[in-house]
């Protein structure tokens, strides 16, 4: 019996989450998704009876072929000079992306845009656009204006900075506390003294965060901005891998490898201390 | 604590001018060194290294640019197949690297990690591994294996977007109310039963949000590995270029920012509902 006093006869409730309607668009969108990806499987031609075999034959690649990695190659003087080239490629391009992003973030954060109908939009675009075409097309791009050599490697590590840290620097602009600015404001100051003095102080720690992950991601992408002829390690990397000297391209991957932990251990380090400084 | 309000009446006026002054005289000796840094490679990188007499007067860099602009119509019928298998790469891949991604995120989750001296090592290399090879390198890898076609393509987005999915999930799993993992063993639930009850309900929102981010990102990556021969827009691109189609070059390069934009509306649609 049941305080309500109704018999028990009846059915018993059940309970769901989700009512009639939801449930079916849940279920019917999860089926979606998989006959589509089934069908992907179907119109790329992927031979799922062979993908096991792969997997054997990928072990027998790496034990034969890549295996052992030629470090002495490496270890080379020339090599190392390319390294550092590398190195200066990354954060040059960080450093020019990064001064492009400051004035193209103010415009692309809604709230402090100098005209939201004109500039947002053209800023927002030109963010984006940065952000969509890939490192790869952009050197790919540079260096058939350019020529061969570090510059056209440079400016496409700019752009896609300006891509990456513009969203985020926007992003940030976008969620000041907006009281300081509109006390400013109220006693006229012009648009310039507010980002300066009511925007700035809120999102320095922020900024220096995001120029350093800036740094450590234009690093890794500048490791091999160099295989379309832009400069860098990426040069050596290509032209061994047309040689097909597996052993030297495995030491080379291994010393990207080595480079973006160190990078990363750095980067990460670098913001610990950005935040303590706030 | 104690030794802060110890330390409070010593800070005469005088020691804090003294700290202001050395953390001054330390931030310009920072600013003078990077300076000079990034002086030393603009000179080593680019006016060293730059073949200026190729590159000749700004007029003829102009003219080179110019030769961009323009849209080759004619390779329009030729770029629809491409588009879809671009798209459909990326979809895989991202459900492939899913797949890998639940022992990542399983042995990389300090809480839940079977084994933590040798199962959470591992995991943290394998998220390591994948986010530091770019997905260039990993496409000529796999490749060199499997062949050429969309297959290397799926594996390299896969593979590439293990790192960032499996970290983001980890660190959801490591950030659960411990609550009703609690409850579930206090029933008698097994560690599966745990994972399916009391874990994966609690990240799933999250998961869900970062596995289409990422998706929005293979989207980009699948566009480009067509350059080192793993199919869809990037082959396109290869052969636009070799042929000097410069108008053909741009065209391809708009299907992919329209890919893109398609693939950011129906992410940021996706996530606004599952948040």
């Amino acid at each position: 019996m049941n305080p309500n006093g109704t018999s028990t006869t009846e059915a018993p409730l059940v309970w769901s989450r989700y009512k009639f309607p939801d449930t079916f668009i849940r279920y019917a969108s999860w089926i979606t998704v998989f006959v589509f990806l089934a069908y992907c499987i179907e119109y790329l031609n992927i031979p799922l009876d062979r993908l096991f075999g792969m997997f054997g034959r990928m072990g027998d690649t790496l034990a034969n072929r890549y295996y052992p990695p030629d470090i002495e190659y490496i270890m080379d003087g020339e090599y190392m000079e390319y390294v550092v080239e590398t190195i200066q490629m990354a954060y040059l391009g960080a450093l020019f992306g990064l001064i492009m992003t400051v004035p193209l973030g103010w415009c692309a954060s809604y709230n402090m845009t100098p005209s939201r109908r004109y500039v947002y939009p053209v800023a927002r675009l030109i963010t984006m656009g940065c952000r969509a075409v890939h490192e790869m097309i952009w050197a790919i791009l540079f260096v058939s204006i350019l020529g061969f050599g570090m510059l056209p490697g440079v400016l496409a590590l700019t752009f896609f900075c300006t891509g990456f840290a513009g969203k985020l620097f926007a992003e940030e602009i976008e969620a000041v506390d907006m009281g300081p600015v509109e006390a400013m404001r109220s006693t006229g100051a012009n648009l310039f003294q507010a980002m300066a003095f009511g925007v700035f102080p809120q999102i320095r720690v922020a900024f220096t965060g995001i120029a350093i992950y800036t740094w450590d991601v234009a690093f890794r992408a500048a490791t091999v901005v160099g295989f379309f002829g832009a400069g860098g390690m990426g040069w050596y990397l290509k032209r061994n891998v047309l040689q097909i000297e597996t052993e030297r391209v495995a030491a080379i991957l291994i010393s990207i490898l080595v480079l973006v932990m160190i990078s990363e251990a750095v980067s990460a380090w670098a913001r610990n201390k950005a935040m303590e400084m706030k | 604590m104690t030794e802060e309000v110890h330390h409070l009446p010593l800070m005469t006026s005088d020691i804090i001018l003294e700290r202001r002054r050395n953390s001054r005289i330390v931030q310009t000796g920072v600013c003078l060194v990077l300076v000079a840094l990034v002086a030393w490679s603009v000179q080593v990188t680019i006016i060293d290294d730059t073949d200026w007499e190729r590159m000749g007067s700004f007029a003829n860099v102009l003219e080179a640019t110019n030769r961009f602009i323009g849209i080759d119509f004619a390779l329009f019928k030729d770029l629809i197949v491409p588009t879809i298998e671009t798209f459909m790469i990326a979809c895989l891949g991202t459900l492939l690297g899913v797949i890998i991604c639940i022992p990542a995120a399983w042995f990389g989750a300090m809480n839940i990690t079977p084994f933590k001296p040798v199962t959470y090592p591992i995991a943290r290399m394998m998220m390591t591994l994948s986010r530091s090879i770019h997905e260039i390198v990993w496409a000529l890898f796999f490749v060199a294996v499997v062949g050429l076609g969309a297959l290397p393509g799926i594996f390299a987005i896969a593979v590439r977007s293990v790192g960032f999915i499996a970290k983001m999930s980890a660190e959801a799993i490591e950030d659960i109310d411990p609550g009703p993992v609690e409850a579930i063993r206090s029933v008698g639930g097994n560690n599966l039963q745990v994972l399916i009850y009391a874990i994966l309900p609690q990240i799933l929102p999250q998961v869900l949000g970062v596995i289409i981010f990422e998706w929005e990102i293979n989207i980009r990556r699948s566009a480009i590995l067509g350059l080192v021969g793993a199919g869809g827009l990037g082959l396109v691109f290869f052969r636009q270029m070799n042929t000097f189609n410069y108008h053909g070059v741009m065209t391809v390069i708009i299907a992919v920012l329209g890919l893109i934009l398609l693939g950011e509306a129906v992410s940021h649609r996706v996530r606004r509902s599952i948040i």
